[in-house]
């Protein structure tokens, strides 16, 4: 398996001819291989679809008519897309540290049951700008606690963080399904709606598209300077890359890892808070179609880096968005949008496009 | 009475996670961690439900069953032997994938019919003991078969060349290479194998619960995973751990004559057995993963 050669070049330096060639050649492959996954997804995904009885070609129409065939469609993409940021960025940062983060689906709902109850309890007469505020910080905090506590236990007890997170999943489903039964129940198999003045403002017309996106595109600046502008981003990268070192060294990798597992969490609730106040506008029974899941394969494909979570993000979004799209059309479950996007990610991990950083390996 | 109630429903419920525990302490003591538990479980409880709907008998769902843990297998031993990626990552990948695919399929292939269960069986005599009669002998078949496969995992395990040659890859594959072991081999018989088991397990989840939903397993593949660290990977110990998850979930079935927890809302009482969980693993603190589970090997005879 070829190797991608280290970007080199000092500032100011002028890089070797041979070695942007070399560059070239290290890209090259990665490339190819990331062009033989989309083939062989979409040949494995036609299959399925041609199984299902429906020709591949309607299919396709009805995909791009569901993900981007309109001005209403596409804000819907931008909205999913939203989420799926927020959801990835909880991954993607905690990953960087070689922590399994793999509870954003649990922050993600944490975060709605905190936003709905505070969007709900807040006082009548709260200006309805302080009250979106008051939600958001709180459904962010929310989810950062609901990341602090497998990074506590990581941290002191070794708890294996996989499985904590697994069942704070399960938990926090639990806590919304109970706002729905319980706390706050409505006619229809959702909570009581939120009042109107505390919705985060449409900023699209023709579309529902809502503040939610700037929150979200917010979200990844704060990750991008966290990550590559702070000396917490720099400490969270060298407890991944050799914990052992970082320690030696002198960080405090208790502490490194209870934040970044708390600060994964806290994007996971604003998207939770994005759900609730600026789609949904309340917390629906099953509105996460595994969003927080999906968000581990967002951050994958953007290789972790913040910035390339907008693309990553949008592109699920839309294969999302287009699944729907296929139901509408076809009757086919819109759930084949997962299968399309793990047979994808898949691909690309088998293959080695995706290929997450290792210390030293155990032997 | 009571107690016999929710120990006989709890003995009920925990077979499913048994037989996904018995699956994954096989997968773990050759080296590889399955976190696309919950999806293999949830293949093999569509499975089932399909092999219930097309030829509508619950023995031919089992044999269904047991061959998409074959494929299930081959799949994933491709992925965490062959290839070597990452294992946490590509269960979790697996577990959204199973999600999709059996819901896709069950809207397309799943009728609801009148069998869905294996019969019950009173085993003659042992049946009449007070308590443990109730409890542990009117069950169905793979009730008493997840019992006596107990001895059986473990004699493989601990009793045979295959269970020294797995173990000896999950604890220092590279010695093992040098041994003369073909590392990779014994780590995709461990996978298939380890998938068959998890599968029937997803069959016990099937019959216990009476049909098909979209994500029927609700984590009960992840509750084995912690099951199985609880166990220390013995299978006598997962039989008692079982029953300890199979207990928390029977709780909320039986809450109303349990006094206080029948004020608890259900919503709440799901909870239960998800933190037990977070508790056990917390407990299991002493509780180490054998050194190379979970990191891909590279023999340095095929290496590239």
């Amino acid at each position: 398996m070829a190797t991608r050669p280290e970007p080199a070049g000092v500032p100011g330096v002028p890089v070797d001819r041979s070695e942007v060639a070399a560059r070239v050649r290290g890209w090259a492959p990665s490339l190819l291989r990331t062009l033989i996954a989309l083939v062989a997804t979409a040949a494995i995904f036609s299959a399925l679809i041609a199984a299902l009885g429906v020709n591949p070609a309607d299919a396709l129409t009805a995909f791009w008519e569901g993900a981007a065939g309109n001005t209403f469609n596409f804000g819907q993409t931008v909205m999913i897309a939203s989420l799926l940021a927020c959801t990835g960025l909880a991954a993607a940062i905690p990953f960087q540290a070689r922590l399994w983060n793999v509870g954003g689906e649990g922050q993600l709902w944490f975060g709605a049951f905190a936003a709905v109850t505070l969007a709900l309890i807040l006082p009548d007469g709260m200006p309805g700008w302080l009250a979106i505020t008051i939600t958001v910080a709180g459904a962010t905090l929310a989810g950062a606690f609901w990341g602090f506590i497998p990074g506590i236990l990581k941290a002191t007890v070794n708890a294996n963080e996989v499985i904590t997170c697994l069942m704070l999943v399960f938990i926090g489903i639990a806590l919304g399904n109970y706002a729905i039964s319980t706390l706050f129940p409505s006619e229809s198999n959702q909570t009581e709606s939120v009042p109107f003045d505390r919705l985060l403002p449409n900023i699209w017309t023709g579309t529902l598209v809502t503040a939610g996106a700037l929150l979200a595109l917010g979200a990844v600046l704060v990750a991008l300077t966290l990550m590559s502008g702070t000396s917490l981003g720099f400490q969270i990268r060298a407890v991944g890359l050799n914990r052992n070192a970082a320690r030696i060294s002198g960080m405090r990798t208790g502490r490194v890892i209870v934040l970044a597992f708390a600060i994964g969490g806290a994007f996971g609730g604003l998207a939770g808070a994005i759900a609730v106040l600026g789609i949904n506008g309340a917390v629906v029974a099953g509105f996460s179609a595994n969003f927080g899941f999906l968000g581990i394969a967002v951050a994958l494909v953007a290789r972790l880096k913040p910035l390339w979570i907008i693309p990553s993000a949008l592109l699920f979004a839309a294969l999302r968005t287009g699944s729907s799209g296929l139901q509408a059309q076809t009757g086919i479950s819109a759930t084949v949008g997962e299968i399309l996007v793990t047979v994808l990610v898949v691909l690309l991990l088998a293959l080695g496009v995706i290929r997450l950083r290792y210390a030293e390996a155990a032997q | 009475m009571i107690l016999t109630d929710v120990v006989s429903l709890g003995v009920a419920l925990m077979i499913p996670m048994l037989w996904a525990a018995y699956g994954e302490t096989l997968m773990e003591k050759a080296g590889v961690l399955n976190v696309g538990i919950e999806g293999v479980m949830l293949i093999g409880a569509f499975s089932a439900a399909l092999g219930v709907s097309t030829a509508g008998s619950i023995y031919v769902g089992l044999g269904f069953a047991i061959g998409a843990g074959v494929l299930c297998g081959i799949v994933l031993a491709l992925l965490y032997v062959r290839l070597g990626t990452d294992q946490i990552v590509t269960g979790i990948m697996f577990n959204i994938f199973a999600f999709g695919l059996t819901t896709t399929l069950a809207v397309e292939f799943v009728r609801a019919t009148e069998v869905t269960s294996f019969p019950r069986f009173e085993i003659p005599g042992l049946a009449e003991i007070p308590f443990f009669g109730e409890v542990l002998f009117d069950h169905n078949i793979l009730v008493y078969a997840a019992f006596l496969a107990a001895p059986l995992v473990f004699y493989v395990l601990h009793r045979t060349w295959y269970g020294l040659y797995a173990r000896a890859c999950s604890e220092y594959p590279r010695a093992a290479e040098a041994a003369g072991l073909d590392v990779w081999h014994l780590r995709y018989i461990a996978v298939i194998g380890g998938c068959v088991l998890t599968s029937i397990g997803g069959v016990a989840l099937f019959a216990s619960s009476g049909g098909f939903v979209s994500g029927l397993t609700d984590g009960r593949g992840f509750i084995a995973l912690a099951i199985v660290i609880l166990a220390r990977w013995n299978p006598y110990w997962i039989v008692g751990a079982s029953l300890l998850f199979g207990v928390s979930e029977a709780l909320q079935f039986q809450a109303d004559r349990l006094g206080p927890l029948g004020d608890v809302p259900p919503d709440i009482l799901v909870m239960i057995p998800y933190i037990v969980t977070i508790l056990a693993v917390v407990l299991a603190r002493a509780s180490r993963y054998p050194p190379a589970v979970g990191v891909p090997y590279r023999p340095s005879a095929k290496a590239s």
